[in-house]
């Protein structure tokens, strides 16, 4: 069971090692089993229609729990840091230049970001940041001239929590990581509209003219239009962010953990009352979804209506300025006379040349690189760990290289074409109901159909799972393939429907009205012209589908009753083992397999070359 | 419902109302257009003007309220799809299509066929708008003018029986307008279709004679 690791993984609370007990308690197999089995046994069936009594019962027993206030906290507390420090950062990104761009090649490494699943994020960020991970080995082989004078010994990995950590830091880190590549996506779904990329470039024009600076310009004139359209990918980050269960799991604190893992761990209990307190807390984690998310929007409409009429009327002052004297903070500013100080600090964007397409004033291409080197030092360290062999701390390279994970991994076809067969299967048929949708539906229906699949986001993923386990049940599915086809369809269409809300958007109507006029049919014009005009984005979308199907962790252990494996519930059972190579190798796979479908839709998507002319021009 | 429309007329256009949930756009008008003639429609911005050709051809928004009659060479057409019609359109955007080549957007306005004889259509109207060498081109690489042209050989391939004309010149500079003017208005004769061109400049005006001014709702 245990490999020579060096890796510090977890059950529940607990830390293994190899080498010593480095503060943290050693494990037996037994308790890792344990760990595991909590992922690979049919999950107890809680009725989500429970009596009202039995729920009253429930929510008593809920608030009664020693575990809950502080469970509660943390679940508030990560969600929302994760959800403002990844709008911050998308917005910062988008307001350097890059939102309003003409040409888009850096939106091409989305796809690669998007296409890791959380949970192979979470596992790589384990196998570095962990006491005995690579992060760790090299900052004490930086430190070892000074070994003496640090009160700790650098041969044995050192004795604090990196992850896992009381304060959800761990989780917070993984979330906002995973969250910007998602909330930049919608936003240049949006920016990536021809009408809207044309006014909004006018627009900024005009506001330059009048004396603002390419970025204050952007921040007066374009975010305040983009962010009520992002509204829904906003939902789905903070409710995903609140009630996320596998990476909490996996990175996320242990004593206690958030609510939605409580819940998950309550939910398996064979006591249904267990069970029940369980489904209250789901309820719970919906409830603050709503209010949070009503409360935000309530605040941003005040805010709004307090700020609207001032902020056309700033002349040239900066942004800083503007959010400096608004509202309340303007008393604020003026009675800790601190205003001018901070607005001078801060308003660097004041002076310069106002550089629509090319201005990036505040540069934020050290934060972008940052992004980019966190992707890839996740991905080196699930290469890096899949093929490690014995490994003992502080060692910066592993003694040994082993192929054997990998061959376990290939080894196991059953577990990697449930995922195959079940990721295309759902994307297909996800990818033909949102087509569906969008062809066959009055454009004035689409709406209604965007909000409801941005409804499904917004639910908290046990509630969803829940929910599906009681569809399936009722259509006698339950734990079977058709059962579990289901269960990702539904969890996949709308991420599909939502990545081709943009292009569809951008579509000129006017094409199919040409079309008819000269005589085609709609099929005609659908076969011939828009789809593949819109090749790029269809495939795209069917990719993100089969990657969200391959990230399904918690429908598959739901509806499928235990009977399926895919890779990711593979990965997530044994980041409570100490097989790091299997457990780097299922991650990295979780990654690899999306990543190859994204790249054969790029390729599938890649713009026609055409002949150059063979005449010299004639009539200009 | 009118009663009766000019049998002799390529194109009659009968209008009772037009109207968005707001106003009355247009009312009372009546165009009827013997073959090879050109119709001009003015007036401000918001009168109407674009609805009135989409009601013509059958694109007008589900907001917009048309009631009246469109007969295309006596056969009425109004309560036909778009593409039963046979009434070709062309906008101020050329709207070529961007993943085809010139000759790809070309032959997509053409029926079913025997592929030389439809490449021969291709090949003679591409001659005739003075783009003979940029059959395989791709469509961004032409400039405004050009890609005018393209747009309406791929409208006159369609051989529609009438073509309506959203401020086609609109985006061209003064000279090259001109030249489209002549080359759109002498296609339209040369082959006896009647056409309606909605503009803001009176220099496009085919035919004094044949000009509705529309007023602000």
């Amino acid at each position: 069971m245990f490999e020579h690791v060096g890796v510090v993984a977890r059950v529940k609370s607990v830390s293994i090692t190899e080498h010593g007990d480095y503060g943290n308690r050693r494990v037996s197999q037994q308790q890792v089993l344990v760990g595991q089995s909590l992922f690979s046994h049919r999950p107890v069936f809680v009725d989500i229609f429970l009596p009202i009594t039995s729920l009253t019962t429930a929510c008593a027993l809920l608030l009664q729990h020693p575990q809950f206030a502080q469970a509660l906290s943390l679940s508030l507390w990560s969600g929302m840091a994760a959800t403002l420090l990844a709008l911050g950062v998308s917005a910062f990104i988008l307001s350097t230049g890059l939102g309003l761009r003409t040409d888009h090649s850096h939106s091409r490494l989305l796809p690669a970001m998007l296409a890791l699943p959380h949970v192979a994020f979470a596992l790589g960020c384990m196998l570095l940041l962990a006491p005995s991970g690579w992060l760790v080995r090299l900052l004490f082989a930086a430190l070892h001239p000074w070994a003496e004078a640090i009160p700790f010994a650098l041969d044995a990995p050192p004795p604090w929590q990196s992850t896992q950590d009381p304060y959800a830091l761990g989780l917070v880190l993984v979330l906002v990581c995973k969250e910007i590549p998602f909330l930049l996506w919608g936003a240049w779904a949006q920016l990536q509209r021809p009408d809207l990329a044309q006014a909004w470039q006018a627009q900024m024009r005009v506001a330059t003219t009048l004396g603002y600076s390419a970025q204050s310009a952007w921040w007066c004139v374009v975010w305040p239009q983009l962010l009520p359209r992002m509204a829904g990918p906003l939902l789905a980050v903070w409710a995903y962010s609140l009630s996320v269960v596998d990476v909490a799991w996996i990175i996320g604190p242990g004593a206690p953990p958030t609510l939605a893992v409580l819940a998950w761990q309550w939910l398996q209990d064979a006591d249904p009352a267990i069970g029940a307190q369980g489904l209250a807390a789901v309820l719970c984690l919906l409830l603050c979804t709503v209010l949070v998310a009503g409360l935000a929007f309530i605040l941003y409409r005040m805010d709004l209506r307090w700020w609207a009429p001032a902020r056309w009327t700033r002349g040239s002052r900066s942004i800083t300025e503007s959010v400096l004297t608004m509202g309340r903070l303007r008393q604020l500013s003026a009675r800790f006379k601190w205003r001018e100080k901070v607005a001078l600090a801060l308003s660097a964007d004041r002076a310069g040349p106002c550089r629509i397409h090319t201005g990036i004033h505040h540069d934020a291409s050290g934060l972008v690189a940052a992004l980019l080197v966190a992707y890839a030092l996740v991905a080196a360290a699930l290469v890096w760990g899949s093929v490690a062999g014995a490994w003992p701390f502080p060692a910066l390279w592993p003694q040994s290289w082993t192929l054997q994970a990998w061959q376990q991994v290939l080894g196991s076809s059953g577990v990697l074409g449930t995922t195959l067969w079940l990721g295309l299967a759902s994307a297909g048929a996800a990818f033909l109901v949102a087509l569906a949708i969008l062809e066959g539906l009055p454009a004035r229906w689409h709406a209604a159909w965007f909000s409801a699949a941005y409804l499904v986001l917004a639910l908290p993923a046990l509630l969803w799972a829940l929910g599906l386990q009681r569809v399936c049940i009722a259509l006698g599915w339950d734990a079977s393939a058709w059962g579990l086809w289901l269960a990702h369809s539904l969890s996949v269409w709308p991420y599909v429907l939502l990545s081709l809300q943009g292009p569809y958007a951008a579509l000129d109507p006017r094409g199919a009205q040409l079309a008819a006029s000269l005589g085609r049919s709609r099929w005609a014009y659908g076969w011939q012209v828009q789809w593949p005009m819109l090749r790029a984005p269809l495939a795209a979308a069917f990719a993100v589908g089969f990657a969200v199907s391959v990230a399904q962790f918690l429908p598959t252990l739901f509806v499928g009753g235990g009977r399926f494996a895919t890779v990711t519930t593979e990965a997530v059972a044994l980041s409570s083992g100490g097989q790091r190579s299997l457990l780097a190798a299922y991650a990295l796979l979780q990654w690899l397999l999306p990543a190859c479908v994204f790249a054969l839709a790029l390729g599938l998507g890649r713009k026609r070359r055409f002949a150059p002319p063979r005449m010299a021009p004639g009539l200009a | 419902m009118p009663a009766s429309f000019d049998i002799s007329a390529a194109l009659h256009l009968q209008v009772q109302s037009l109207r968005s949930p707001r106003a009355t756009l247009a009312q009372a008008l009546d165009i009827a257009l013997p073959a090879g003639a050109v119709h001009t429609i003015m007036g401000p911005s918001g009168s109407g003007k674009s609805s009135l050709l989409a009601a013509v051809c059958g694109t007008l928004a589900p907001a917009l309220q048309f009631q009246g009659t469109v007969h295309v060479l006596g056969r009425r057409v109004d309560g036909l799809p778009t593409r039963a019609r046979r009434i070709a359109l062309l906008y101020q955007d050329d709207l070529l299509f961007a993943h085809m080549t010139v000759r790809e957007n070309l032959l997509f306005a053409l029926a079913a066929g025997p592929q030389a004889a439809r490449e021969a259509q291709v090949a003679q109207a591409l001659e005739e708008v003075e783009l003979a060498g940029f059959a395989h081109a791709d469509p961004a690489t032409l400039s405004g003018g050009q890609r005018a042209r393209a747009a309406l050989a791929r409208a006159l391939l369609a051989q529609p029986q009438a073509l309506m004309l959203d401020e086609p010149f609109a985006k061209l500079d003064v000279a090259l307008r001109q030249r489209m003017r002549a080359l759109v208005f002498d296609a339209v004769a040369r082959r006896g279709i009647a056409a309606i061109v909605v503009t803001h400049d009176p220099a496009d005006i085919a035919d004094p004679a044949r000009v509705t001014h529309l007023s602000a709702p």
